[in-house]
């Protein structure tokens, strides 16, 4: 575990919001965060999909694959104060290369292509405008532990409460300064105005 | 130990939130969210570290079951306590809230209730002085 003890986020990067008008509503909000990896795509494919190693670094936990188009999986959420589980179907399964599915009524998408002999892994995820640069940087620290895992040297899940021990507070004022909003504070200060 | 919170169930958290600041006057304390878990609290401006109103999203069946249930018999699903209640009916009726019962004197203290167009039905109390 001292590689955990010793790891720190490196500064925010690779994120991007896409913004898609509504018609009589507020723009959806995208995030698109893109990661290179040293290691194939058929790896990543296999971290992203299965429960045993989306143990080991996603944000949930599934009680099946997500390899198969079609699949219903519970997603449960790890860290939530209470238990959040969401039954998601898979929509999109083309190992290796593209994955889509719904997390609590959230659009999942990532694409994996071959890059240098590794994996340019692209996620969009489109989490609600306030949280979006939580999401940015909950998912940075998700992936740097994806990152261990895919390299043979785990770290263990780093979500939830156990983030704000890995300067999530850090990243999420770096990721809402890079898009240009106010970041949203955490621990909350005083009441605010809505 | 301190009575620090209660939970409220709505059916949709930021139809809620709006509901809750702009016609009821509350302010917004806390707003955080994990994956699809969103962590969302009130409390009143009079008393900005006084007891927090959480608004949870409904989405459990057996909570639309029970939320459901108390809307069709008339029962509030919370309570907030006023010193004028006559002048906060009036204030939340002109901001378009749909009352149930306008202002009703029973023992010991004066109620109305109101649809929080979330699920429930929210009383307004004030007590009489004796």
């Amino acid at each position: 575990m001292t590689d955990r003890a010793q790891y720190t986020p490196g500064p925010a990067g690779g994120a991007r919001i896409e913004k898609e008008p509504v018609q009589g509503s507020e723009d959806k909000w995208t995030l698109v965060l893109v990661r290179e990896l040293r290691h194939s795509p058929e790896k990543v494919w296999q971290a992203l999909t299965d429960p045993a190693h989306l143990r080991e670094w996603a944000p949930f936990e599934a009680d099946g694959s997500l390899a198969t188009v079609g699949n219903t999986v519970k997603l449960t959420t790890v860290g939530a104060p209470t238990p959040q589980v969401s039954e998601t179907k898979v929509t999109r399964a083309d190992a290796p290369k593209a994955l889509e599915y719904n997390w609590g009524g959230f659009d999942i998408r990532w694409e994996l292509e071959g890059f240098r002999g590794g994996t340019r892994l692209t996620l969009w995820h489109n989490i609600n405008r306030r949280f979006i640069s939580m999401g940015a940087a909950g998912w940075h620290i998700c992936l740097d532990v994806l990152d261990h895992l895919l390299g043979g040297n785990p770290i263990g899940r780093i979500v939830g409460g156990d983030a704000m021990k890995f300067d999530w507070q850090r990243l999420n004022v770096e990721y809402a300064k890079q898009f240009g909003i106010e970041a949203p504070s955490w621990p909350p200060k005083a009441a605010q105005k809505s | 130990m301190k009575i620090k919170i209660m939970s409220l169930y709505v059916d949709d958290q930021d139809k809620a939130l709006r509901f809750y600041t702009e016609v009821l006057g509350f302010a917004k304390k806390t707003d955080f969210s994990q994956g699809p878990y969103r962590w969302l609290t009130l409390v009143s401006p009079e008393e900005p570290d006084g007891t927090e109103l959480q608004l949870a999203l409904n989405n459990n069946p057996a909570a639309q079951t029970y939320q459901q249930a108390m809307f069709q018999q008339s029962q509030p699903t919370a309570m907030f306590f006023t010193n004028d209640i006559k002048a906060d009916f009036e204030r939340i009726k002109a901001r378009g809230a749909e009352f149930t019962m306008p202002p009703t004197d029973v023992t010991a203290s004066i109620i109305a209730m109101l649809k929080d167009t979330c699920g429930n039905l929210i009383q307004l109390t004030q007590l009489k002085r004796y």
